[in-house]
């Protein structure tokens, strides 16, 4: 009896904890995420996603990975009277019952030196990393580049 | 005399303040900055003949007379803006026909001679299109002809690992046939008013 009653406390224990430590993570869901194609030649090239947050408190992403690529960072562009400035970025935030776009011209995830090239539907995992510790694996379909990128591909 | 000091320093105050919360001096735009940029006389930077590096030699804008040109200046260490641009342009040439796109030229213009040898170059640009030729050059060279375009590039150093990246304008330039700088189009101008920009100044035969 004993045995059951502390076992059951450390499985409810265990749940606890891991609905604490889902955190930011658990609650924006990804959708239509995609690689563009590089180029040859091109040395870098570009992630992009939709973040909604479902939570109550800002979502924080600070980093991002990817088994395919060297470098992995997070950017954004402004568009200065017509100058194009890419700035790298220390996060990316998803308002509380928001969303974020990464797309083109704006926000994204910048993958560069790849360890492969990448080839056209190849797959692609990218982790995102959020400010509360949580994280989560985004798989990303490569494709060939497009004008706006909204390829239609709900993960 | 004393209240009328004081009244008068209250109504400066108060002048000073309005004049900051309520005068918003236009900041000229750029060409290109704002909506479709067909050029008034005014606004138009002098453009003009160039001569810069191809994948065979020198290239110079004036071997093009007689067709229309398209310009744009990018690199391709740039993972977003220089894709988008040339997407674009590859839809617009790929919506033309044949003939049509035998009146004119799409140039791709690296700012990034250091990285962007010819032939990482020639195998960039043929992603897109076949018919979008790379051209690069000294900096020096680069900056000179860029500048009579009204367009500018700034290389930034530490903005990322991958090493340094480069500010550019992103516009479109069309030079007609007469080698006159006639628009300049903004990043990101949708397929449909690319065409009809592209249409309108291809030289009739």
């Amino acid at each position: 009896m004993k045995a059951l009653s502390s076992s059951v406390v450390a499985l409810l224990a265990a749940l606890s904890f891991s609905v604490q430590a889902a955190g930011m993570a658990d609650r924006v869901e990804v959708e239509n995420p995609y690689v563009r194609l590089a180029p040859p030649g091109a040395r870098a090239t570009g992630a992009f996603m939709v973040l909604r947050n479902a939570g109550e408190q800002e979502a924080i992403l600070v980093k991002a990975d990817s088994s395919v690529a060297k470098i992995v960072e997070l950017h954004n562009h402004i568009n200065d009277g017509g100058v194009m400035r890419m700035r790298q970025v220390k996060d990316i935030r998803v308002p509380a019952k928001g969303e974020t776009h990464l797309k083109p011209g704006s926000y994204h995830v910048m993958l560069i030196d790849m360890k492969a090239p990448l080839k056209e539907r190849d797959h692609v995992i990218i982790t995102l990393d959020f400010a509360d510790g949580s994280s989560k694996e985004v798989h990303a379909m490569v494709v060939r580049p497009t004008a706006g990128g909204m390829e239609m591909h709900k993960h | 005399m004393r209240k009328l000091l004081i009244a008068l320093n209250v109504f400066l105050l108060l002048a000073i303040v309005g004049l900051a919360l309520l005068w918003h001096p236009e900041r000229r735009p750029l060409p290109g900055a704002g909506g479709i940029g067909e050029l008034a006389l005014a606004d138009r930077p002098a453009g003009g003949d160039f001569t810069l590096d191809g994948p065979h030699g020198e290239v110079s804008l004036r071997d093009y007379r007689g067709k229309l040109v398209l310009l744009q200046f990018g690199y391709t260490y740039c993972p977003d803006i220089c894709p988008t641009a040339l997407v674009i342009v590859a839809q617009a040439l790929a919506e033309l026909s044949p003939e049509e796109r035998a009146r004119m030229q799409a140039l791709f213009v690296s700012v990034d001679p250091e990285r962007d040898d010819m032939q990482r170059l020639a195998a960039y640009t043929a992603f897109f299109h076949p018919e979008i030729l790379g051209l690069s050059g000294s900096i020096p060279r680069l900056a000179e002809m860029a500048s009579r375009y009204g367009a500018m590039f700034t290389r930034q150093e530490n903005a990322s690992a991958g090493g340094y990246v480069i500010d550019h304008t992103a516009s479109t330039y069309l030079v007609d046939a007469a080698g006159r700088l006639v628009a300049v189009l903004p990043h990101a101008t949708a397929l449909e008013q690319l065409l009809a920009e592209i249409r309108k100044h291809l030289p009739t035969s």
